[in-house]
């Protein structure tokens, strides 16, 4: 059995008083299981660093409850929770060594000298940094003090690992390195991890379960695929990856789907949203991932187009298109050898993905 | 015509004169502290005639007995002031820089700088009519008010980069000493202390420079018999310049310089 690490529940917080208040957090009901690898995503001032700081207990909520591994923590200092945070400006003490920083919260816990010692040699080979014990944080790289403050944050074996936004200074290389190395880390030692990030891809490689945030609220909560497959609203489907936003008419709704006309005549099966039922007739918002549609002949598949630019990333190239009734069209395809891309003004057909086409909330 | 520019950025040493200038406040910086070093060391006593060179004033400085004295009463003097004007600054920074913004912020800073705004004389004076009250009302003499009269003129001067100090620290690592189970106390003692301390030094030696340095309040609220070095030479050059004066000034700007050196040193390598 899946036991819960983090219940929040009807958490609120304001910051200011009378006119002035900003309400940072509304409602919040969150729990998080023991172990998991949890994201908090968002676009800045969405309340995600918020809600980790109340976690961390840097901040005291307005309203609501905190409860890690079952105890009720809501009044606590950050000194009195079995939580350990690394910090996006990671916050290593300049004045200590690298391995008096490691071993900090074990020495604030007095614990024995002999043992800190232990701790701090195994923290230093589990981020790689055996050699530079002795060294001062100004004498390390961006990356590798990326790593102490991991492992300082590590050592005295706390429940819960905050990690606000920590890869955001790092070039993207680095970044990619360390994704990795924090998902071995979070799996080696078993520690539920709460991750705080505004980056999408990010979030989507390395959590088992996200939640997605705007002005205090949480959106959807779920796992990268259900985020990305289905999202609830039109911002989640907008923050997460590259959507298609298309104004389509209903023809008929059968059940849980709708039947909607695309522009050039033909129709399109598309899924509708739990508690949405349009009337026929009714204009709506359906949206498909660039991915999610392939190119075919001109006057084949379900919709023309004609191509207006095509921008080369690499992997594949994301054509711009216009569909028959001006709306813009954006269709990822994967590059192969000996395959150009069609010159500007050129048409062509596109076969829609069964299933792929989905109508949203606003 | 083109003005002085230099690839489309101002650059006031470009303009006319800048030299010259630069110079002239040089030497009238530093030449005459240069001919009182040079005299110090004369043999005879005119300061514009060079006789030989000779330690005679320096002898002569030693073995006076008030010269000894009044160095002494100025060392300590400035050893207490600065030292309690130093704590009381450690404290004013943290209660000014480790909380919230506060109504009345911008105001207080101004009250604990205020000393650096207000004429000297002006301070001065008015201690001077509160001290004669107070003796009167007390009949206590001491070296007391000197002490007192000098941490209070001190206290901006330490504050100054203590708080300069506070405010390059990342607040972060008080939270992460916090999130690793320090309690407030743990924390200020392992953490924001120790980095505090080249602001703390940097404070102390500047208060120290100040109290050694300062005639006018001095001289205000003394009682007799309670000169310091800089009101004991004041008085003698009332009466005869000899070159002794020059030895006492060039050992008092010896210390100045350890001191001012140190405090660069500290303020550089350990600001960090």
């Amino acid at each position: 059995m899946v036991s819960q690490e983090i219940e929040i529940a009807g958490l609120n917080k304001s910051f200011g008083q009378g006119a002035a208040a900003f309400q940072a957090l509304r409602d919040i009901d969150l729990t998080i299981a023991s172990g998991e690898f949890f994201t908090l995503l968002g676009p800045s001032g969405c309340g995600k660093t918020t809600l980790l700081r109340i976690i961390a207990g840097f901040e005291q909520p307005s309203a609501g409850t905190l409860r890690i591994n079952g105890r009720d923590v809501t009044g606590l200092g950050p000194n009195k929770r079995p939580v350990n945070t690394v910090f996006q400006s990671y916050a290593l003490f300049p004045h200590m060594s690298l391995a008096d920083n490691i071993g900090f919260g074990l020495k604030m816990q007095g614990k024995p000298r002999a043992e800190i010692r232990a701790t701090v040699a195994e923290m230093l080979q589990l981020v790689r940094m055996e050699a530079m014990a002795d060294r001062r944080p100004s004498e390390i790289s961006g990356g590798q003090q990326q790593r102490v403050a991991l492992a300082r944050a590590l050592a005295p074996r706390p429940r819960v690992l905050l990690l606000d936004e920590p890869l955001s200074a790092l070039d993207l290389k680095l970044r990619k390195e360390m994704q990795s190395e924090l998902k071995r880390l979070q799996s080696e030692t078993g520690i539920t991890f709460v991750f705080v990030t505004h980056d999408q891809e990010e979030a989507l490689t390395m959590s088992d379960r996200i939640a997605v945030m705007s002005a205090g609220h949480i959106l959807q909560l779920g796992a990268p695929q259900e985020i990305y497959n289905t999202p609830v609203n039109r911002f989640v489907a907008d923050f997460i990856g590259d959507t298609n936003f298309l104004k389509l008419r209903v023809k008929a709704v059968e059940g849980g789907a709708a039947v909607l006309e695309l522009p050039g005549g033909k129709t399109a099966q598309a899924s509708l949203p739990e508690g949405m039922a349009p009337t026929t007739g009714a204009l709506v918002t359906a949206v498909i991932r660039p991915e999610q549609a392939e190119a075919a002949a001109p006057g084949t598949g379900d919709l023309q187009a004609t191509v207006e630019s095509a921008t080369f990333f690499g992997t594949d190239t994301h054509l711009h298109l216009t569909l028959a009734d001006a709306q813009g069209f954006v269709l990822r395809r994967q590059n192969r050898p000996g395959q150009p891309a069609p010159a500007p003004q050129s048409r062509l057909g596109l076969a829609l993905a069964p299933g792929a086409l989905r109508v949203l909330k606003d | 015509m083109r003005p002085a520019v230099a690839e489309g950025r101002y650059s006031i040493t470009r303009l006319p004169g800048f030299g010259l200038i630069a110079v002239l406040t040089f030497v009238m910086l530093y030449l005459p502290i240069i001919i009182l070093v040079v005299y110090s060391f004369n043999s005879g006593v005119s300061q514009s005639r060079w006789e030989g060179f000779s330690l005679q004033w320096y002898q002569a400085a030693f073995n006076n007995a008030q010269v000894r004295d009044v160095s002494l009463r100025s060392l300590w003097l400035a050893l207490a002031a600065a030292s309690i004007a130093t704590v009381l600054a450690t404290l004013a920074a943290l209660g000014t820089t480790r909380v919230g913004r506060f109504p009345g912020q911008t105001m207080i800073y101004a009250l604990i700088n205020q000393p650096l705004m207000v004429p000297e004389i002006v301070t001065g004076i008015a201690l001077l009519i509160f001290v004669a009250a107070v003796k009167v009302q007390t009949g206590y003499t001491g070296m007391g008010y000197l002490v007192a009269a000098h941490t209070a003129f001190c206290i901006p001067f330490a504050y100054l980069p203590i708080r300069a100090r506070l405010e390059t620290l990342d607040p972060a690592l008080e939270s992460a000493a916090a999130d690793l189970y320090a309690s407030p106390v743990q924390a200020f003692r392992y953490v924001t202390l120790p980095l505090m301390v080249p602001g703390i030094l940097a404070g102390f030696m500047l208060g120290f420079v100040i109290s050694l340095d300062t005639v006018v309040i001095t001289e205000f609220v003394k009682s007799a018999g309670q000169d310091t070095l800089p009101t004991y030479m004041l008085g003698q050059l009332r009466r005869a310049v000899t070159p002794e004066m020059n030895a006492i000034a060039t050992l008092f700007l010896a210390l100045s310089l350890v001191i001012v050196t140190a405090f660069f040193l500290i303020t550089r390598t350990r600001g960090r």
